[in-house]
């Protein structure tokens, strides 16, 4: 019952947290200009890129990159607000008096990054929406998307299958802050600029050097995407279902010894008195 | 759950040492007490006696080096879960919540990391901010509320729980006479009548007077008394003689060398050119010398009277009249 | 305003680490969108991601190192401690500025000796107009930083919201990583105009025919002139809007009101 509790009120605070601080359906646009403005980016850098190269554009192409920058920035968002819901607890002081709470700080933390998972959803599928329009606007051409209910419904499972993975980033990026409270604010930029290079959001993982190449495509992430691929643009059920079923497996193992890690670091951090220090 | 024993807080031999680039530092040293249910229980010392330290311990936030403590029964290095169900700490200098929540939400949303069914923690809600004069600022963001009824609202969070053992660190520091004496009675009210716990840790000699039970001074590490306030300073024995000595000696060094002194305060005021002192004695003797000592330096004592020893100036007598150069130190 | 720029240079030298940290989104970005350029086969254009990468540090230092800083400094009880002092804010700000230049090169200079090393981006620089359009976009571009945070004052938590509202659609608009005026933009005409109020617009624009001589809507010198007179503009803006804000501040008793 503590559990539950505990998930529910934290995603609570997470979603008051997030859109408490102007209205929440102005907090929810606000929200959505970022990932609209990168997807719009990267695929302006494609259009232009072949325009001027007299390569010929490829709507389908263009849609591949369309899905996977509005995915990237998804995972990014919602993978690092462990480590940013840690620092900021400690810095608002609150921090360990949810430690002192019967449960881990694991919950709490989990329960962040759900609430930061509904709103990041709601606001990349928006972005994702808002760029298909304009773009198909702005560049006279169809991009080629399947919007059915199949789709969508394999989309969402795609979306929540991602959890145990991003969750598990989350928490290996938690159990820094536990301990150096200094650089999480730039920790956003690092995932995000890895999920740019190695999860296939831009580009197929296959230009990656060999070895890096391989690594990068069975990344939970990368197969993800790769679902929400099949689903949205190549409706292939068979490889949905595959990229779906490495993308739950690798992304629970990755839960589980993530979690393990931050289990270790909260009891060290214990240990070492630097769970109620804001500069660790 | 099963008690072993009816004391809320013992603690026996309680170490701690952190590392540092000059080397360890010890930080609690061996300390031992035991903390009775429904007491208000006061710790007082310098900065970096390690009073913090020791609520930290105790509240599960940080591991002992050595020897051990219980909660409620419960160790607080094995059992730390267990400790956590049955207490509940605050700090005066921090004033813990989310700033765009009200402070509503932020009782609410601590109620449930507790496990409190949503109907029960609004009842628990409304009657402590009732008791603490909250309820017409429920509904304001957490930012927008004043110091004292942030303060207040942190003072609820500590409660909300419904803990045995309650720690606090400075309540009500930096609050207004009227705030904090309506917190210091809030706290009396839940020791009495709902046989809370109360560990206080301060730097206010008229709080620890007013609402503890009992008070340990610490000191390096170390608790050099203990006892009721009444105790401590009936264990100092004689009351303080308060001398007004003109001019205003340039240092006190005379009185150190009387026997039977055992500490000693001044002021100066520089209008009437006098400094007031006041010197904890152990006995007529000793007062009689610290006058003798005070004439042969060449300085005229204007008037001489005996009073009660105030906590203050137990303190003082037993920290040291070098406590003003450790502060000094810990504070560089 | 030495003393705040060299404030400024001791946080960000006195912790070494903070390099390492703050270069992770430019590289990774800047490699990221190269490779992008890469796999639809426009290597041509590599140097504009890495050239992109080298600014994308400016453009988040002026936001998260120059817009939002005086919010902080006034949470943290020093806004108060700067007014009261008989030093020039609009000095503190420069000074502010200058270290957050100094302090960005590193990042800039490891941006593209990675981009160098592995695309070998064709460049064919001018390098004296490389060197004076780069000064002018840094002052146009920190001088809007001023504006910013003389803005932000009057937001409190907010301001941190305003810049991630902000940050990637002016990387976009702005053009970073693609020409967003001149012949080659994607963009209307009417929005062209638009977008380049922003000094990054126009800086990136400069930068890029200096470096690459791709030719823009205007010619570089043009470029350079409406540079200045932002740099200009958005100076006197900042100390104008700091004087306002203080004598309201003053006026109204909030210059001393903290978040928490």
């Amino acid at each position: 019952m503590i559990s539950f509790r505990s998930l529910f009120a934290s995603a609570w605070m997470g979603i008051q947290h997030d859109l408490a601080w102007t209205s929440p359906p102005a907090a929810l646009v606000l929200r959505t200009v970022a990932p609209f403005a990168s997807a719009m980016t990267v695929s302006i850098i494609y259009w232009f890129g072949v325009t001027h190269s007299g390569l010929t554009f490829d709507p389908a192409r263009l849609a591949f990159i369309l899905v996977g920058s509005t995915l990237y920035a998804h995972v990014a968002s919602y993978a690092w607000v462990p480590t940013i819901a840690i620092a900021e607890g400690k810095n608002l002081s609150v921090f360990p008096h949810i430690y002192l709470t019967a449960r881990s700080t694991a919950l709490y933390v989990a329960g962040r990054a759900l609430s930061s998972f509904a709103i990041s959803s709601t606001t990349s599928l928006a972005a994702l929406a808002v760029a298909y329009y304009v773009l198909s606007g702005f560049l006279q051409t169809t991009i080629i998307l399947t919007i059915t209910p199949a789709s969508l419904l394999m989309l969402a499972v795609a979306l929540f299958a991602n959890i145990p993975a991003a969750l598990g980033l989350g928490y290996f990026l938690g159990a820094y802050s536990l301990y150096a409270s200094k650089f999480e604010w730039s920790l956003p930029g690092y995932v995000a600029g890895l999920l740019m290079v190695f999860s296939g959001a831009l580009f197929s993982t296959s230009i990656l050097p060999w070895g890096v190449s391989t690594v990068a495509s069975y990344l939970p992430f990368t197969l993800f995407i790769q679902a929400s691929r099949d689903a949205l643009i190549y409706g292939n059920l068979g490889d949905y279902l595959t990229s779906l079923g490495l993308c739950i497996l690798g992304g629970v193992g990755l839960l589980l010894v993530s979690l393990w890690v931050y289990l270790a670091a909260e009891r060290r951090a214990r240990r070492d008195g630097v769970l109620d220090r804001r500069l660790a | 759950m099963t008690r072993e024993s009816t004391r809320s807080v013992e603690v026996s031999g309680l170490k701690r040492e952190f590392k540092s680039k000059s080397g360890p530092v010890v930080a609690l040293d061996g300390v031992s007490l035991d903390v009775g249910e429904g007491e208000i229980f006061g710790v007082l010392g310098p900065n970096g006696a390690g009073k913090t330290t020791m609520i930290r311990i105790l509240s599960t936030l940080l591991l002992p080096t050595g020897g051990a403590a219980k909660v409620m029964g419960f160790d607080v290095e094995h059992e730390p879960e267990k400790v956590r169900r049955v207490i509940n700490m605050a700090s005066g200098a921090e004033k813990a919540g989310y700033d765009f929540i009200s402070a509503k939400r932020n009782l609410w949303f601590f109620s449930q990391l507790y496990g409190m069914p949503s109907a029960l923690a609004e009842k628990r809600i409304t009657e402590l901010s009732e008791t603490l004069g909250l309820t017409k600022y429920l509904d304001r963001k957490f930012y927008a509320l004043s110091t004292g009824y942030r303060q207040r609202a942190t003072i609820a969070r500590a409660f909300i729980n419904d803990p045995k053992v309650v720690f606090l660190d400075e309540p009500t520091i930096g609050l207004d006479v009227m705030t904090a004496r309506s917190i210091r009675d809030f706290l009396r009210s839940e020791a009495s009548k709902n046989g809370r716990t109360i560990m206080l840790a301060t730097h206010n000699m008229a709080e620890v007077e007013a609402i503890c039970d009992r008070v340990a001074i610490i000191d390096k590490g170390k608790i050099i008394a203990a006892g009721t306030p009444e105790e401590l300073k009936r264990r100092l024995g004689a009351p303080a003689l308060v001398m007004e000595v003109s001019p205003p000696p340039k240092d006190l060094e005379m009185l150190r060398l009387v026997a039977g002194v055992k500490g000693f305060t001044s002021s100066a005021d520089d209008e009437r050119e006098l400094s007031t002192i006041q010197v904890v004695v152990e006995s007529d003797a000793a007062s009689k010398g610290a006058l003798d000592a005070m004439t042969a330096s060449g300085h005229k004592v204007v008037a001489s009277w005996r009073k009660e020893a105030t906590l203050e100036e137990v303190f003082v007598a037993l920290v040291g009249s070098g406590f003003k150069e450790r502060e000094e130190e810990v504070g560089s | 305003m030495k003393a705040r720029a060299l404030v400024r240079l001791w946080s960000i030298f006195g912790e070494p680490l903070w390099i390492v940290v703050s270069i992770g989104f430019p590289v990774l970005s800047s490699l990221a969108l190269s490779l992008l350029y890469y796999s639809i086969g426009a290597g041509n254009y590599i140097g504009f991601a890495v050239l992109g990468g080298v600014m994308v540090a400016f453009w988040g230092n002026v936001l998260w190192s120059m817009a939002s800083q005086f919010n902080w400094d006034k949470q943290e009880g020093l806004f108060e401690i700067y007014l009261t002092s008989p030093a020039s804010i609009t000095a503190i700000l420069v000074g502010m500025s200058v270290g957050g230049i100094v302090g960005t090169v590193p990042t800039a200079v490891i941006v593209t000796a990675i981009g160098w090393v592995l695309f070998h981006p064709a460049v064919a620089a001018s390098w004296g107009a490389v060197a004076i359009t780069f000064a002018l976009t840094l002052a146009s571009l920190y001088a809007l930083g001023m504006t910013l945070s003389s803005l932000y004052l009057v937001y409190g938590r907010e301001a941190e919201s305003m810049n991630e509202v902000l940050q990637e659609p002016v990387s976009m608009v702005s053009g970073l990583y693609f020409p967003s005026v001149g012949s080659l933009s994607p963009f209307p005409f009417a929005l062209q105009i638009v977008v380049s109020l922003i000094p990054l617009t126009l800086g990136m624009d400069a930068l890029r025919q200096s470096l690459f001589s791709s030719p823009g809507f205007v010619s570089l010198w043009v470029d350079l002139g409406a540079l200045a007179v932002m740099a200009v503009a958005f100076l006197a803006i900042a100390a104008f809007s700091l004087k306002a804000l203080e004598m309201k501040g003053r006026r109204d008793g909030t210059i001393s009101v903290r978040i928490r």
